[in-house]
């Protein structure tokens, strides 16, 4: 695996673009136009090599006005998208001011989908002003920082996420900022020391 | 009936796969794992039109 890696960029050359690949990278550049964006979980994993599918892509924006979301909301409804949860455009505000999160997908589909919700808390804040932006061929990206999401996966606890913070550790030790690292799990409350995450 | 599945024995070798298959792809050009990736990735998107659950449904799943 070759990365390239420059302040806040990493770059990802000569990798097979996948159709999720495909997918994500339609949506985020809609949703860029309107918000800043950051892809957390699963989907991260995945754009560096783990060899697993997911359902939908985590994904945490900076808060929008209503009228703002609304033109989102159109934007959306034209290309080919629908909100999985069963509420009109205002609803579906209401939904995300309140914390809560909103599905969609392409029109006929389910799976793959695009899980949004606001910045919340502390974590989704540090993710989203710090986020990294993956650069492949002609696309980017933006993912949260490794050093959060590793102890992130730990926190989630299943089995499937513990294997997603190896992999992440093994693909990445080299490379991040150990001693963040380190922080965030204490912040966190997780121990990677039986998992061979050493910090 | 006894069922002969230790899931520590299984989750610890799944852990020994994943330290693996990490070691693998970082020791392959990009175009090696990203390809076979590929092939695994869009054939789960290939049968992502056979999921059959209504959106509400789907919710439901999720949200338990």
């Amino acid at each position: 695996m070759e990365l390239k890696y420059e302040p806040g960029k990493i770059k990802i050359e000569n990798k097979v673009f996948t159709a999720l690949d495909e997918f994500v990278s339609d949506f985020m550049k809609l949703l860029e136009g309107y918000t800043d964006y950051v892809i957390v979980s699963g989907y991260v994993v995945i754009l560096f090599g783990r060899a697993r599918g997911t359902e939908d892509i985590d994904t945490i924006i900076r808060y929008m006005d209503k009228d703002t979301f609304t033109s989102f909301y159109q934007r959306l409804s034209r290309e080919g998208y629908y909100f999985l949860n069963p509420e009109d455009v205002n609803g579906l505000y209401e939904m995300l001011e309140e914390g809560l999160r909103v599905r969609i997908a392409k029109e006929d589909t389910i799976i793959p989908n695009i899980e949004l919700k606001f910045v919340k808390d502390d974590f989704d804040r540090y993710s989203i002003d710090n986020r990294l932006e993956v650069v492949i061929g002609e696309k980017h990206l933006f993912i949260s920082p490794i050093e959060l999401q590793i102890p992130y996966k730990l926190y989630l606890g299943s089995d499937k996420d513990i294997e997603d913070a190896v992999y992440l550790w093994d693909i990445f030790k080299g490379e991040i900022d150990v001693s963040l690292l380190g922080r965030f799990m204490k912040a966190l409350n997780v121990r990677g020391k039986e998992y061979g995450i050493e910090v | 009936m006894e069922l002969k599945f230790d899931k520590g024995e299984n989750f610890k070798e799944r852990l020994e796969f994943v330290h693996y298959y990490a070691e693998w792809v970082k020791r392959v050009p990009n175009e090696v794992w990203s390809k076979q990736q590929a092939e695994l990735i869009d054939s789960f998107m290939v049968n992502a039109i056979n999921f059959k659950m209504t959106p509400e449904k789907y919710l439901e799943m999720v949200n338990k």
